[in-house]
């Protein structure tokens, strides 16, 4: 390239001067408006972003925490109130035991009275068919050995004292 | 020798107002500003909150960089600035490495840095009244007492030319330095006899290695620690000035 003329190695040129104030000022413009603008939108955005998230995680611990502390405690109470049911029932099927037992014993007595009674029963029902008998056997024992007329009231008393010999013997 | 005490070459002449003089300085400029466009949209294309390519988090590194840069000089409240004191960055360092190129560094042009010191300046009186008043500001140069008024004249000039011409110094003399070191080692590979020519382009073999090496301070070295003063100045002047 010719140059047509070489300006001197120290000079101030208004044009020049001029011209690189133009050139500062629209490199100036490119870069804040095609670089800083841009990226440092980019790194606020990413900040912010960032700052959002680390709130968001704090109330997440946070309301997990209290979550947990809240189970915890629900926990606690479930288990004092299974306790409780537990002991509970415990003490009622104990009672139901003495209960069902207290009854089988006052039926089995029931019972056992009821059969003795009734064996005293047919034991005496027992006893004076067995006097009967004994007073129609020895009667007509008595009228096959003495073969005589007894009055009533000699039988009777002959049977009377011989019952009681029977039953005494 | 092509180039050494010379400035920057006029490109073409805008036959406006009399013919306006383009120089290369320009052009890099606008080379500069194109290529920076392009990287930009490249890496801010498809950016999402989950960084999944490599060039967002190149972009980010970046924006983070000066974001932080900023802040860490500036304070909280001055982060509006990054993009400003990134354009800075970004000019002074690519403009001192297209060198690299083999191009004019454009920070080797006084008006550049000149331009930039005068923004500078422009902020710092800018708010220097918005803190303390036009009244203010001019009762500054007469404090603490009134005879120091010649010495605070010339410092407040002093802060942008001193910025300018520590940028232009550097720069521009490494340009000079490397231009002499080139052909210095012209003259040693036609001493030793190790230059050769091939149709019109010659090979000095004393050329191949020493200038990287000394490319490595003057160019990258030197250029990316003046753009890093350049915007840590600024950054220090301007928030001083809105506390002062």
């Amino acid at each position: 390239m010719e140059f047509a003329k070489v300006t001197e190695f120290l000079t101030i040129d208004p044009a020049t001067i001029v011209l690189t104030l133009c050139n500062t000022l629209i490199l100036f413009l490119v870069l804040k408006h095609f670089l800083f603008d841009k990226v440092n939108k980019v790194i606020d955005d990413r900040q912010s972003e960032i700052a959002e998230s680390y709130k968001n995680a704090d109330e997440a611990q946070k309301k997990a925490e209290s979550l947990a502390a809240e189970y915890d405690e629900k926990i606690g109470k479930a288990k004092e109130e299974g306790a409780e049911i537990v002991r509970a029932a415990t003490v009622k099927a104990q009672n139901r035991s003495d209960e069902i037992i207290a009854e089988a014993r006052a039926e089995a007595k029931g019972i056992v009275d009821n059969a003795n009674s009734e064996i005293e029963r047919e034991k005496k029902i027992a006893v004076n068919q067995i006097k009967d008998e004994i007073a129609e056997i020895a009667i007509s024992a008595a009228s096959a050995v003495a073969e005589k007329e007894i009055s009533v009231k000699d039988n009777e008393k002959l049977i009377e004292s011989f019952i009681d010999r029977v039953g005494e013997q | 020798m092509d180039g050494i005490g010379q400035g920057a070459k006029v490109a073409f002449t805008l036959p406006i107002f009399g013919g306006i003089d383009i120089t290369e300085t320009i052009v890099i400029g606008w080379l500069i500003i194109v290529a920076v466009l392009l990287l930009c949209l490249f890496l801010t294309k498809g950016l999402s909150k989950v960084p999944t390519k490599k060039r967002q988090i190149v972009a980010e590194m970046f924006v983070g960089f000066v974001n932080n840069m900023v802040e860490t000089t500036m304070g909280k409240k001055w982060k509006h600035y990054a993009p400003y004191i990134a354009t800075l960055l970004v000019y002074a360092v690519l403009g001192a490495l297209v060198s690299l190129l083999g191009l004019r560094s454009m920070t080797a042009d006084f008006n550049v840095p000149l331009t930039w010191a005068l923004m500078t300046f422009i902020l710092i009186t800018f708010y220097k009244i918005k803190s303390g008043g036009v009244l203010g500001y001019f009762k500054g140069f007469a404090s603490p007492i009134f005879v120091m008024l010649p010495l605070n004249i010339l410092s407040e000039v002093a802060t942008p030319l001193s910025m300018a011409f520590r940028m232009f110094g550097n720069i521009s003399g490494g340009a000079v330095i490397t231009t002499l070191i080139y052909s210095a080692l012209a003259g040693v590979s036609r001493l030793i006899h190790l230059a050769f020519e091939f149709g019109g382009i010659g090979i000095n073999v004393a050329q191949l290695f020493i200038p990287a090496v000394l490319s490595i301070y003057f160019d990258l070295f030197s250029g990316c620690i003046q753009a890093y003063i350049f915007a840590t100045l600024t950054m220090v002047y301007v928030s001083s000035a809105d506390e002062g």
